[in-house]
């Protein structure tokens, strides 16, 4: 099992590299600090609806529908200000209400009348397409009225100030370092088996190289983009739900044996509407941001970005049939599926490309999920 | 009479234990050789061997086939050499028809298409050879379960297989049925055809087969004919240890009422026939109440009902420390104080994946947060003291649950039961697959649970524990209350009679 997942981890890794390594020769510009702030952005997006899309296939169950599901959140969000004349951060509250009341009715109806969730939420991917379209009446909508700027724009323009990224840099290397060594010293004092000192040492040196690499490229363009700080906030209150509450154990029990999990007493329907209501809060952030980032809402915001959002769980990791997948995991699959997009966007790949790329690259990681978790 | 099969030594390892030791067997043609041993005697395993499930290379020892070494790499390899098995789990498809279902794998062809008017001609001819009454044209899902049995026999024969191998075939059969099925059997041998026998209904055995072999924690401790022995030393060879040192039960102060059941009248859904009828029963503080019954009797049925895990209540009441409840869900119940361990561990029981400590404490985590977080480290303290108390053997509570032996996996399932704190345990089969060492520990677990007031329902279909372990019996047969029986009454007969219904 250990081989297993090293062989995984390192599989991710090695094509991280080697795509990085393949776009910086190519296209210098790659790792500009301009592009490597804009693909902040877009993995920030992409891996926040990845974490989504862990805790909806944790259980055993998926979600098409996120893709046309952001658009529409956005779009409405979009309508309200610009058409409406709404607040900004009235309409994206009322965004994230109506995202979270859709996603409790799938929910309910995938927990409560057992239709499978591939089919509510494919029928949810065409109804939401639909809906989208109705609300933004084919056509583009800003995100703010004439060149102001608002709440909603800001989520992708604002950029934390130098001296506020390396705080925030450091801060966290310190929390890191912190929560490891106390995590060591519980594990050591549970005669758990740990990992040698060293190899923590040299994790947690290269994560804070990383962690303040990161700020001194992003500050040479702009600063550290808002989307990094809401990506991190969301990675961290994931990671807590998935490690440190009763309901993150209980999707990982009904994803690895649902009959067991009723024996054993867990609400599986509510924990199941649980995870839909978390997934339609996060299917309306990246919405927002999603539409922020394009400036406004057009008819083909969040195309195919659920295909995205499960690549990157399975490249992660997370198993398709439930039960197994990881934070971290989740965060390498976007960086890698985003890191594809961009590099494509900047050499200008045709669409036909791009389209047959993204596939391939779904296909090989669930069939490698699948070669894997056969051993 | 000239021997057909014979094999000598087989040993079978699964991890690091022994399922099989040297095991020697031999069949003559024309024999009904019966094979009898306990639960996790190794019986399974051994017809496994003998039909290629599990292929030469992953068991030592030889087998020969008429004199000829023989050594099948797979089911079919078997099938080709006149071997066939019938399953205790059917292995028919429900959607085909029953003469689809005899020719699956091996359908008559011509001209590349199948000749379907030949499938049910021979169909007819064979169901009609052994007075059969079933129309080949019914679909498999619509016939009896009893029915769907001699299907599969029919299938096996329709191979011309020369040697049967039965694994439990009566279990779900009608007493007609059965009648039919050792009719057919007796037939078959007439005809030089050999069968090997495995039933745990010694009645069976004794009317129909010509030697018995008993298998007793993976060794054949005697094989004999029949006439030169009885039933009371067949069970001496299946046990192979005196009763009382088996089951520790010793006598226990019994206390207030825990829980009252009254006329449960239950179906599996809304308009369906009722499983269970008017069950009633009580269980007292300190006591092991055993229901037992045949296959089928509604014994897990009851249980999971009253859990709250299955089925409809049509009428009847539940009192639970003199409160009566209604339906409710598993999670309810656990909070009331009833946990259930259920009879397939791997399927109702445990996160194979996960860890040891997932698993201990994964019933009460409400328990163990502060907050809504999950305290770590008292987590980890009361999963250390579960392991402990169950003397879970494992090398440390990060270990993957699946690579525990069957015993400590169980373990692990009542430790996670025990750690909600319950007062009534309700144990589904619980020492079945377990080796005879983790049975004893279940047994003591029982008995502590019971000195300090628990109750605990037991379903067992192992007659010896129902009889060693229970200070109460409740016997059901076709989901009704068939006897009641209390300390001295709780005899072999006297529940077996019950459980078939006399």
């Amino acid at each position: 099992m250990k081989s297993v997942r090293s062989i995984r981890d390192f599989s991710i890794l090695i094509a991280l590299v080697v795509s990085w390594v393949f776009f910086a020769v190519v296209s210098p510009n790659f790792l500009g600090a301009r592009n490597l702030s804009m693909l902040t952005i877009e993995f920030s997006i992409t891996a926040i609806l990845a974490l989504g899309m862990l805790l909806i296939i944790l259980p055993g169950n998926i979600d098409l529908s996120v893709g046309s599901g952001l658009g529409l959140i956005g779009g409405v969000a979009s309508v309200l200000v610009f058409k409406a004349g709404w607040p900004s951060p009235l309409a994206m509250l009322a965004g994230l209400l109506l995202g979270v009341i859709i996603w409790f009715l799938m929910g309910s109806i995938v927990a409560r009348e057992k239709v499978p969730a591939f089919i509510i939420t494919l029928g949810g991917l065409l109804v939401f397409k639909g809906l989208f379209w109705l609300v933004i009446q084919n056509s583009t909508v800003p995100v703010v009225k004439g060149g102001e700027t608002n709440l909603y724009s800001m989520l992708t323009t604002y950029y934390l100030p130098p001296a506020a990224g390396y705080a925030l840099a450091a801060f966290l290397v310190l929390v890191l370092a912190a929560s490891r060594i106390a995590s060591r010293k519980k594990r050591k004092a549970h005669g758990f088996q740990l990992e040698p000192a060293e190899k923590v040492f040299l994790k947690l040196f290269i994560s804070a190289q990383m962690i303040f690499l990161f700020v001194i490229v992003t500050s040479r363009f702009r600063g550290v983009p808002l989307p990094a700080v809401i990506l991190g906030m969301t990675a961290f209150v994931v990671y807590v739900i998935t490690q440190h509450t009763p309901f993150g154990r209980y999707l990982y029990a009904i994803g690895g044996n649902e009959e067991a999990a009723v024996i054993s007493g867990i609400p599986v329907e509510k924990v199941v509407i649980g995870s839909f209501c978390i997934m339609g809060a996060i299917v309306s952030i990246t919405g927002f941001m999603q539409a922020a980032y394009a400036g406004a809402s057009t008819t083909t915001t969040g195309n195919l970005m659920e295909l995205d959002a499960i690549a990157a769980c399975v490249i992660g990791g997370t198993s398709l049939k439930g039960g197994r997948g990881t934070v971290l995991g989740v965060l390498f699959g976007a960086l890698l599926m985003a890191s594809l997009l961009n590099g494509m966007t900047l050499l200008a790949v045709s669409p036909e490309i791009k389209f047959i790329s993204r596939g391939l690259v779904l296909a090989i990681a669930v069939w490698m999920d699948v070669k894997l978790s056969r051993k | 009479m000239n021997t057909i099969l014979r094999a000598e030594g087989i040993t079978k390892h699964f991890g690091g234990i022994a399922a099989l030791k040297g095991v020697s067997f031999e069949l003559a043609e024309g024999e009904i050789h019966a094979i009898c041993g306990e639960n996790g005697a190794g019986k399974s395993t051994l017809i496994k061997v003998l039909s290629g499930v599990h292929p030469r290379g992953t068991y030592s020892g030889e087998i020969f086939l008429e004199g000829g070494k023989a050594a099948f790499s797979s089911i079919k390899d078997a099938e080709r050499a006149g071997i066939a098995v019938i399953y205790q789990e059917l292995a028919l498809v429900g959607e085909m028809t029953v003469a689809e279902n005899i020719f699956l794998g091996s359908e008559p062809v011509s001209g590349g298409l199948i000749d379907w008017d030949i499938v049910y001609r021979k169909a007819g001819e064979l169901l009609a050879k052994f007075d059969i009454d079933i129309d080949p044209s019914d679909r498999i899902k619509d016939i009896g379960v009893g029915q769907q049995q001699l299907v599969e026999i029919v299938k096996a024969l329709g191979k011309d297989s020369r040697i049967l191998i039965l694994d439990e075939p009566t279990a779900a059969l009608t007493e007609e049925e059965v009648g039919i099925l050792l009719d057919i059997l007796r037939d078959l041998r007439a005809k030089g055809v050999s069968c090997i026998y495995i039933s745990h209904k010694l009645d069976e055995v004794f009317s129909l087969a010509d030697r018995v072999t008993v298998l007793r924690d993976g060794e054949a401790v005697a094989s004999l004919p029949l006439e030169k022995t009885d039933r009371d030393q067949v069970i001496k060879f299946m046990v192979g240890r005196e009763i009382k040192e088996l089951f520790p039960r010793g006598e226990t102060r019994k206390g207030d009422i825990l829980l009252e059941v009254e006329g449960l009248t239950a179906a599996a859904a809304p308009g369906e026939k009722p499983v269970l009828r008017d069950i009633s029963f009580r269980l007292r503080s300190g006591e092991v109440l055993g229901l037992g019954g045949l296959m089928g009797a509604g014994r897990t049925e009851a249980l999971m009902h009253i859990f709250g895990a299955w089925g409809y209540r049509l009428s009847g009441k539940v009192r639970l420390f003199g409160e009566e409840v209604g339906l409710v869900t598993p999670g309810e119940m656990i909070d009331k104080g009833l946990v259930l361990v259920a009879e397939d561990r791997k399927r109702y029981g445990l996160f194979l994946d996960q860890s040891v400590g997932f698993n201990l404490s994964l019933s009460s985590l409400h328990g163990l947060s502060r907050g809504g977080f999950i305290d770590s480290e008292k987590e980890f303290e009361k999963n250390r003291d579960a392991s402990g108390l169950l003397r879970i053997k494992a090398p440390d509570l990060e270990t993957e649950v699946k690579s525990l032996s069957g015993g400590n996996q169980q373990k692990v399932v009542i430790g996670k039961s025990l750690m909600t704190g319950p007062r009534i345990i309700f144990l589904d089969e619980p020492t079945r697959g377990i080796d005879v060492g983790a049975k004893v520990e279940v047994y003591r677990l029982m008995n502590s649970l019971t000195a300090s007031g628990h109750g605990v329902v037991m379903v067992s279909s192992e007659m010896p524990e129902l009889i060693g372990m229970s200070d109460s019996v409740v016997m059901l047969s076709e989901g009704r209350v068939a006897g009641r029986f209390e300390g001295a009454e709780i005899t072999q007969e006297k529940l077996l009679a019950a459980a078939i219904g006399h």
